[in-house]
């Protein structure tokens, strides 16, 4: 039996929209996945600090108002605190031109507008299949 | 009877005829439904509607208002060519007001920066989310210079302003500068439904719900006395169609909010019969065309009968449903923009023929970013052509009388008061979206919508039919403000910070608090005086955030 | 045991002891699997001696549970003391997931470091309670967390479990909820040793805490009652009062969680050993399933057949170290 993946979905930025975050959700939910849910308005720190504590294998990044902007600010924090195993997916508008930045930063997937369902919830579970099986290879020694 | 004479008796009951002859073309029709979950006919006709209502839908201008709430509606007086507009610095405001001004639009609505709503002043936000989605305005100079060249007692201008009202505030300081009267401003309060921020559309929340109620009176208090030219309050169903509410449940909602400001400003001692006719409403138009119709219709009967009977407001203008509405953003796609034109345009349509006072029309790049000057002008343009080239609004309520528009009202003014009295058995709006009531209604309602377009139920061309292959279309360029120019406005706003008068912000900061802590003192007048003095948004928010509390969101998972 | 593994959860649980909040968290992530790792976490952690203290807050949904953990997050904070939450939320039923919102209520505590909070689908376990919950409790304590505060949903008299590894728990009702109080089973409401009327300002809630100081009397033996207390969580009115009440209890004189949770862990372990062996001993047994059926044996000689393989399976297993299978009456 596999178990649930751990996803954080979650605003980050100053826009409060969430439509959409709460429909994603109801979609992990549905698919068996627990998602750890926040107010949006999220400070970048408060994100990593949250992926620390919780110990999700995925954020997903709600994003209407162009606050996927500070998205490469929040994967440059994540590897710092030594989370870079936790893989970011960003759903909502992104300008085609502004993919590539995110993309780069380490982004995994963007969802637009009118990904399906079985869009969504298939390439979060690879995604998180990718970062489960990277994890269980991490053997803890007697350093 | 002959075999003859029987047949005769079928033929000439034509409705029969068509009956027979739709089932036998049509025998297994698919149950169509609108979004708010009627179910939807083939054919209306005398059976669904006696045509006997001129009593209940009343004449233009005359109770319940069915048919609109004054006497010569367009003929008099063309409805407010709203066009919201925000972004970048104050000067890159007013260039694009300007230009909008040129091109008609004869009523501006300022929309501030996100950072603005979330109660923090430039220098404390991140600079690449500066002036994305709307403009940076944190003191009376902002507001100066972008509102520079417009006559503030001849444009009607509103402010997305949520409690404590600072943008207001810092566009009187810009009126008394230029020596125009308070009483000569004209214009809108139009965030002032801090409920909604607390239902959906959580971007505004920054004082508790407790202190936003309190703040709430204050402003309508202090408008009253100072402002008669001015709505303070705007009742924004929009937030919560655009969260997934269906067109009932949006209308249900809106009006549950006004009864409860409506006893809030009773309670605070104001005559209803003072504020009411100030009141105002703010809707989205969604693509749903017949629905909506119906969904404003009934909406200002509603309000006019809760009103007079309910609340007991005894002036007219106390029972009017004055609304602003707003193309919904939701229909739009960012596959295919262009087609968002046609989308806009059917919304533009319900709007006229639901008889509103006030409209904006998006852009069809709204889906996608910020308004580009080209964009801003086509969507103004389909108001124009909509007046002037089609002639919508030659007639008063062009469809009273369609046995389909008018069941359809009747249908939903019945569905409206059925969640009206949830909310009523929940103890009202306030303490219903405390509870999380309403939140969740709207999150189970957003989930069945999208269900529909999954399964393809419900279709949304270039999204889940006649799609294209757009990898090699030109996506639209999105509005980024220049990020120099935005950097020097920041460092001006510091060096204004620097430069000013100390004392006098400690007195109005002072004055201010005192009146937080007062239960009586009107917070808002503080808030006018302390605008003036040169305190910033992010000052006054804090200080009153530190008195009257956070505004935790209200959200249910 | 695969040396691996129990290495593997050695080595972990050596590591807790530094106080690394991602450790931890991982830690109590294998907790969660309720597989072979978990198994071997759960032992080393059994070994260890590590008496965490644990306040648990029961109540109905709607109660304001996770608003009333904010407040005393708030209070607690106060008095210096660092303390983590384990946020309980159901799982659903048709398919294990969950949102869990815990979060929400208690933002205001996210950047502050003296606070770990974990939010947990309570999975497929039926009486609410998250599977190896003590093993993660006495995870936090070797991590620095000494004070837990477990927040589960409460709907009657299943949720008792929880009470039982706690050491001291709250239990939380709330005006207007219909006549919860009433009907409340017995059991219930002794179990708990304070009793929290929360959303104080709602009309109603002087009434709801007279009718549960009347219905303890009733049902309450000789002694002292648990004390009712009101709060209003969103304002923090009554929270100091209730950690006053907490510490009037205290952790010095009770066992009673530590060594419940000892038991309940070992409860769990058992049970999960001997279901794995279940399914081979059914499988090995298929033949005289089949006799049964025929008629030709009957079920209580397929029954003793099947007991017979599990216990010689577990004494082969990777268990056998793990569980004392020879005194067990039926290797006999």
């Amino acid at each position: 039996m596999s178990m649930p993946l751990r996803v954080l979905v979650t605003k980050v930025g100053f826009d409060g929209h969430d439509r959409g975050s709460r429909l994603v959700s109801a979609y992990l939910r549905d698919a068996g996945h627990e998602v750890i849910y926040t107010a949006p308005w999220q400070e970048i720190e408060a994100v990593v600090r949250l992926a620390v504590d919780e110990d999700v294998d995925i954020i997903g990044i709600s994003t209407l108002a162009t606050d996927h902007l500070i998205v490469p600010d929040l994967m440059e924090a994540l590897a710092a605190a030594g989370k870079g195993d936790v893989a970011v997916v960003v759903g909502g508008i992104v300008p085609e031109q502004e993919r590539p930045a995110l993309i780069t930063a380490g982004v995994r997937a963007i969802f637009g507008p009118g990904s399906s369902r079985d869009e969504i919830i298939h390439t979060i579970e690879r995604i998180g299949d990718d970062v489960r099986d990277a994890r269980d290879r991490v053997l803890v020694g007697e350093a | 009877m002959s075999l003859d004479e029987r047949e005769q008796r079928v033929d000439v009951d034509p409705r029969r005829v068509w009956e027979s002859e739709y089932a036998r073309d049509l025998p297994e029709g698919d149950v169509i439904r609108n979004r708010s979950g009627f179910e939807i006919k083939p054919l209306y006709s005398e059976q669904d509607w006696t045509g006997s209502r001129d009593a209940a839908d009343g004449y233009p201008g005359q109770y319940p208002f069915t048919r609109g709430i004054y006497p010569t509606m367009y003929r008099g007086k063309r409805w407010s060519q709203r066009q919201l507009v925000g972004l970048g610095t104050p000067a890159d405001y007013n260039g694009r007001v300007l230009q909008m001004i040129d091109s008609g639009a004869n009523a501006i609505s300022l929309l501030p920066c996100n950072s603005v709503f979330r109660g923090l002043d430039c220098d404390q936000a991140p600079l690449p989310l500066l002036g994305t989605c709307g403009t940076v305005i944190n003191t009376v100079d902002h507001m100066d210079r972008a509102l520079d060249g417009v006559s503030l007692d001849r444009i009607s201008t509103a402010m997305n302003d949520p409690t404590p009202f600072t943008l207001l505030a810092f566009l009187l300081g810009t009126a008394k500068r230029r020596g125009i009267p308070a009483s000569a401003i004209t214009g809108t309060s139009n965030q002032s439904d801090y409920i909604s921020h607390y239902v959906a559309n959580h971007m505004f929340y920054r004082l508790s719900q407790t202190g936003a109620r309190r703040i709430f009176t204050d402003h309508v208090a202090y408008c009253r006395e100072i402002l008669p030219k001015w709505n303070p309050v705007s009742i924004v169903g929009q937030h919560m169609q655009q969260a997934g509410a269906t067109p009932a449940e949006t209308m249900a909602f809106t009006l549950s909010s006004a009864i409860q400001y409506a006893r809030d400003c009773e309670a605070a001692g104001l005559d209803l019969d003072d504020v009411l006719p100030r009141f105002t409403f703010f809707f989205d138009i969604s693509i749903s065309f017949f629905e909506e119709i119906a969904k404003f219709r009934a909406g200002r009967r509603i309000w006019a009968r809760i009103a007079r009977d309910q609340l007991g407001a005894k002036d007219p203008r106390s029972w009017r449903f004055k609304f602003h509405g707003q193309t919904s953003g939701v229909d739009l796609t960012v596959q295919q923009p262009l087609n968002n034109i046609a989308r806009v345009t059917t919304q533009a349509v319900a709007g006229i023929f639901s008889g509103l006072q006030s409209m904006h029309t998006d852009a069809y790049d709204e889906a996608i970013t910020c308004p580009t000057e080209e964009t801003a002008r086509i969507a103004v343009a389909t108001q124009n052509i909509l007046r002037e080239e089609a002639h919508l609004t030659d007639v008063i309520d062009p469809l009273a009388g369609s046995y389909y528009v008018e069941s359809l009202t009747d249908e939903m003014e019945a569905e409206i008061l059925r969640i009206m009295a949830l909310i009523e058995d929940a103890g009202g709006m306030y303490e219903a979206v405390g509870a999380g009531l309403v939140q969740h209604m709207i999150g189970k309602s957003a989930l069945a919508a999208q269900d529909l377009i999954e399964s393809g139920a419900e279709k949304i061309v270039g999204v889940n039919c006649y799609e294209t292959d757009e990898s090699e279309a030109a996506a639209p360029e999105p509005y980024r403000a220049d990020p120099e120019a935005m950097q020097q406005h920041v460092d001006s706003f510091r060096k204004f910070k620097a430069e000013r008068s100390s004392d006098a912000v400690r007195r109005a900061l002072d004055a201010l608090n005192r009146a937080a802590d007062s239960t009586s003192d009107n917070i808002f007048v503080e808030v006018v005086n302390s605008a003036e003095q040169g305190v910033t948004h992010g000052e006054i928010v804090e200080a009153l955030r530190d008195r009257l509390g956070f505004g935790h969101p209200l959200i249910v998972a | 045991m695969e040396p691996n593994l129990a290495a593997q959860a050695a080595s972990r649980v050596k590591l807790l002891a530094k106080g690394n909040r991602a450790d931890l968290a991982r830690v109590l992530t294998i907790l969660s699997y309720g597989d072979d790792r978990t198994d071997a976490l759960a032992g080393q952690l059994a070994l260890s001696a590590a008496p965490g203290r644990v306040i648990s807050i029961t109540g109905p949904p709607g109660a304001g549970k996770s608003t009333l953990v904010s407040a005393m997050l708030t209070a607690l904070r106060k008095r210096g003391l660092p303390v983590a939450v384990l946020a309980i939320d159901p799982s659903s039923p048709l398919t294990g997931g969950g949102i869990l919102g815990d979060r929400i209520r208690m933002e205001r505590h996210t950047d502050d470091l003296g606070v770990f909070v974990r939010s947990l689908g309570a999975r497929n376990h039926g009486d609410g309670i998250a599977d190896n919950l003590p093993a993660m409790i006495d995870a936090m304590a070797i991590a620095g967390w000494p004070l837990v505060l477990v927040e589960t949903v409460g709907v009657g008299q299943s949720e008792t479990g929880v009470f039982k590894l706690a050491d001291i728990s709250i239990l939380v009702s709330v005006p207007g909820l219909g006549d919860d109080v009433q009907t409340m089973k017995a059991g219930v409401l002794e179990l708990a040793d304070i009793h929290v009327v929360n959303k104080s300002d709602l009309p109603g809630a002087d009434i709801v805490a007279r009718q549960l100081k009347g219905m303890l009397r009733l049902r309450g033996a000789s002694g002292a009652q648990p004390p009712v207390l009101t709060t209003d969580a969103t304002t923090g009115q009554g929270v100091d009062e209730l950690l006053d009440a907490i510490e009037g209890i205290g952790f010095g004189e009770r066992t009673g969680g530590r060594r419940a949770r000892i038991e309940a862990q070992i409860e769990s372990r058992v049970h999960r050993a001997v279901k794995n062996e279940l399914a081979d001993a059914l499988r090995q047994c298929s033949k005289s399933i089949s006799q049964a059926a025929d008629g030709a044996i009957h079920i209580q000689t397929v029954a003793q057949a099947v007991t017979i393989r599990i216990a010689e399976g577990l004494k082969s297993s990777k268990y056998a170290g793990d569980l004392d299978v020879e005194s067990n009456p039926l290797d006999t």
